[in-house]
């Protein structure tokens, strides 16, 4: 894994999309490849009510990167400063092995330039001490960016939270 | 073509660059700019308009005018520069859809129509009498050539030295192709002329009936001018006529395709000398506003050898294919001499062996690799029993009672190599000897007879004896006054007559429209882009070059049929499926650079695109290696190199030759396609180290990413905890 974590707080996600839509605006992408994707799961049945949740799927940045391994020309390369799995365009010949090799479908196909583009966590922003495009835009503040250390304890915290009031509706 | 680089190219990068490094601030010049660069792109496409150039000037003009800063206004004014400065080249590119600098990839002409004097479209021509399309074939040809049949027949075929397909095995047939579309579609009833623009009242002259004039004709004609033709013979074709034999050109063939020029309105008098029958001021009084000189070269060099002007049996080649043509066919001799080593020593060999003569015999002071004679001609000729006698210089003609009796030659060596690197021939001291012949035909060589064109005042001569004219526009010193043909170039070929009679006709008509002549030479035109033949890289690699049937060796001998009898359909068909199309593939080498030094696959063995060190090529060995990746296919310029997916198999294709055929799998979840098994085989070896257990299911991009994110997904709330 890269040196930062990205943390989705499910729970405040209203699915605006707001994250996909300023990650493609960022790489200037036509239709078709998506860095980073927002999947909806449900709606489904969670006991008497209808539920629908969103998983935002950006790269993982893998710490042994298979598209990494599965790329013959070099342009899929992991950073060695911070772990972040970039692909360098000018290297790249588009025969997307790396795509095939990706168990997650990282990295993505852009028609107009016949390369693979994938999310590198914005490095170039963090560079600049700005957050990543998804985090800056998303209107919920779901989206969480930095060092492990540094992301807040939100789950904990609910959850001790709703183990408090469980208690108090008891008592 | 002095300047390499292609100023639409050259002006697009560098408007590319400015835009990345920010010149251009505000939003409002930066669409400007960025339209401007779109239209750029097109216009190196091939799918531009003329008013994109306004266009451009219009946007161009906002910045120079409106920039918010000096740097802004500055590209402005650049582009409008280099627009209006270039704009001949900005304007070939839209017209011709030619670039031939070969910057732009798509507009990149093949080699054969690089090398066609005329420029014709040949790859277009050659799909289009492969698909049985031989009207078409025949409109895209005359696009260009007037005389498609006869070049069909006689043309020097600079095309063929060009075929790429050469570097494989032999080149494309491309000249007997053009014979057949023109064969065929004459005897169609579909060799039709287009639609000429309406008569516009200008009157033009033209001097000769040979293929530079009635090109011309043919050119000015469709564009609605009133055109007459003055001919000093009494037959049209000039020397396609009077100089090439009929059993090489029938004159029926000629005949078929001068008519069709004459039914465009064009005037012919026949039997009118310039200068003896009719004068200048008479031509003046008709109202002529407007001359193109095509008299050809019908002056024969002398050998300047003692005897050559003393006997009747001497007889210049020239003057002897002249009296034959126009139906004197008394036999020249028993035993014939002819003098020369081209085409017009073998044709005169071949003819007074057809009127009957007993031995021919060629004496050439060369070699027979030195001779410029045509090959194929040559081997003919042999065939045929026309005797050769290499390295051999006649020294003397002797006779008796004012007929000839021998030829007195010495036998020669060719030296050591010279500055020039080349090999002369070197007479041998005391080697004389005589050869008994009763005919002489001298064949070294023609010249310009310019008797009747003194009033042509202004015009200037060179030293060979030639009219001086501008090579692109075919102007000579004289206003009003053109030239083309052998009477500028010297004795040449048909091709560069017709090739001449086109720019002429193009420069006549400019100098009706007052347009200023072009400053770079014509670009030709792509006519179409036609769709690919689908052949299998086996059959397109096993398809040998057509051989021409041939009437029979007797009745060559001693009958002025046809030699070459044409081909028929299914040949025409096969050999256009051998033509490689560059006219789409520019032999760049990107595929191969890819699959061998990128993916280190190596299956691409396309030897025959390196121009200067071809190396082996084999479209077989492809489907042995490639894996279909399509790297090649995503980063070809042109679009030749395409992979597709087709009733479940992915096909690799180059110009159409499926190189790679391979099973297709699909996802386990949703069915979509997710590439051939060798193509997931080749991954996997990659990973291996990393991923010692394969994850045993195949699935798409989707899938594996809406998997992953059910997985992710916290679905139960905290509240449905039991």
């Amino acid at each position: 894994m890269s040196k930062y974590y990205l943390f989705h707080d499910q729970k405040k996600c209203i699915g605006c999309q707001a994250c996909v839509a300023a990650c493609k605006s960022r790489q200037n992408l036509p239709r078709g490849p998506f860095p980073s994707l927002l999947v909806t799961i449900g709606p489904q049945w969670v006991g008497p009510r209808a539920q629908m949740a969103f998983a935002f799927m950006p790269c993982f940045q893998c710490e042994n990167p298979w598209c990494v391994a599965a790329c013959p020309t070099g342009a899929m390369q992991r950073r060695p400063e911070d772990g972040v799995v970039i692909v360098d365009a000018n290297v790249c010949v588009g025969c997307k092995t790396c795509m095939s090799a990706c168990p997650w479908g990282s990295p993505q196909w852009n028609p107009e330039t016949g390369k693979v583009v994938k999310c590198d966590s914005c490095y170039d922003r963090v560079k600049r001490g700005l957050q990543p495009a998804c985090v800056t835009v998303c209107p919920t503040k779901c989206l969480y960016f930095g060092k492990p250390d540094e992301i807040p304890e939100v789950r904990r915290e609910r959850y001790a939270k709703a183990m408090l009031h469980d208690g108090d509706h008891q008592n | 073509m002095t300047d390499p680089t292609c100023k639409v190219n050259a002006l697009g990068i560098w408007l590319k660059k400015e835009m990345a490094e920010g010149t251009f601030e505000s939003p409002r010049t930066r669409q400007q700019a960025s339209e401007i660069s779109g239209f750029l792109a097109e216009i190196s496409q091939g799918l531009a308009e003329e008013d994109h150039i306004t266009a451009m000037m219009k946007r161009a003009d906002f910045l120079a005018s409106s920039g918010e800063t000096p740097e802004v206004r500055a590209a402005g004014k650049k582009i409008i520069a280099d627009i209006e400065e270039n704009l001949e080249v900005f304007l070939g590119h839209i017209q011709t859809h030619t670039c031939p600098s070969g910057a732009c990839p798509m507009l990149t002409p093949a080699p054969c129509q690089m090398a066609c004097p005329a420029g014709i479209d040949i790859p277009s021509y050659l799909t289009l009498v492969g698909q049985g399309r031989y009207e078409e074939a025949i409109d895209v040809i005359r696009k260009d050539n007037p005389f498609p049949w006869v070049c069909g027949l006689v043309c020097t075929h600079p095309c063929e030295f060009m075929c790429v397909r050469a570097r494989m095995d032999a080149p494309v047939a491309i000249m007997d192709m053009k014979g057949i579309a023109a064969e065929k579609a004459m005897s169609a009833r579909q060799y039709n002329n287009p639609e000429p623009k309406p008569d516009n009242g200008h009157k033009v002259c033209i001097i000769g009936a040979g293929p530079g004039g009635m090109t011309a004709a043919y050119y000015l004609a469709l564009r609605g001018y009133r055109v007459t033709v003055i001919e000093a013979l009494p037959v049209s074709g000039g020397m396609m006529m009077v100089g090439i034999p009929r059993y090489r050109l029938p004159r029926e063939v000629i005949d078929r395709e001068v008519a069709m020029i004459q039914d465009l309105g064009v005037e012919f008098r026949f039997n009118t000398r310039v200068g003896k029958d009719v004068s200048l001021a008479d031509l003046e009084k008709e109202g002529f506003e407007a001359y193109l000189l095509a008299i050809g070269a019908h002056g024969s060099y002398k050998l300047m050898i003692p005897g050559e002007d003393d006997f009747p049996e001497v007889v210049p080649a020239v003057g002897f294919l002249l009296r034959v043509a126009l139906g004197d066919h008394r036999t020249p001799g028993r035993r014939v001499a002819v003098i020369g080593g081209g085409n017009v020593a073998i044709d005169a060999a071949r003819t007074s062996l057809r009127l009957g003569s007993e031995e021919v015999t060629i004496l050439y002071r060369r070699t027979h690799d030195q001779m410029p004679a045509h090959h194929e001609e040559v081997v003919e000729a042999e065939e045929e029993g026309i005797q050769f006698s290499f390295l051999t210089i006649p020294k003397k003609i002797h006779g008796e009672d004012g007929r000839v009796t021998s030829i007195e030659c010495v036998r020669a060596e060719l030296s050591e190599p010279d500055a020039s690197g080349r090999r002369r021939p070197v007479p041998v001291e005391g080697s004389n000897y005589e050869l008994p012949v009763d005919t002489v035909i001298p064949a070294i060589g023609q010249e310009v007879n310019g008797t009747g064109l003194e009033r042509f005042e202004e015009m200037r001569w060179t030293r060979r004896n030639t009219i001086q004219a501008n090579t692109i526009s075919m102007e000579t010193h004289q206003p009003r006054v053109f030239a083309v043909g052998d009477a500028v170039t010297g004795p040449a070929t048909v091709v560069e007559a017709i090739a001449g009679g086109k720019k002429a006709a193009r420069a006549i008509h400019r100098y009706f429209e007052g347009f200023p002549q072009p400053k770079i030479p014509y670009a030709p035109t792509r006519r179409r882009r036609m769709d690919f033949f689908q052949v299998p890289a086996a059959l397109k690699a096993d398809l040998k070059r057509v051989q021409m049937p041939l009437l029979g060796n007797e009745r060559r001998r001693i009958t002025f049929q046809q030699v070459r009898l044409g081909l028929d359909a299914t040949q025409a068909n096969n050999e256009s499926r051998r033509c490689l199309r560059c006219d789409v593939c520019i032999r760049c080498g990107r595929c191969v650079e890819i699959c061998r030094d990128k993916m280190g696959i190596n299956a691409l063995q396309l030897g025959y695109m390196n121009f200067d060190h071809p190396g082996p090529t084999d479209l077989k060995i492809t489907a042995e290696r490639c894996i279909a990746c399509g790297a090649c296919a995503t980063n070809c310029p042109t679009g030749a190199m395409q992979i597709m997916d087709k009733d479940g198999i992915r096909i690799l294709s180059l110009c159409g030759t499926e190189l790679n055929r391979l099973k297709l799998e699909y996802c386990q979840s949703c069915g979509a396609v997710v590439g051939p098994a060798r193509y997931h085989d080749y991954i996997m070896r990659r990973i291996k180290e990393i991923s010692p257990k394969l994850a045993g299911k195949r699935v798409c991009l989707d899938c594996a990413r809406k998997e992953t994110g059910r997985r992710h997904v916290e679905m139960a709330p905290p509240e449905n905890r039991s």
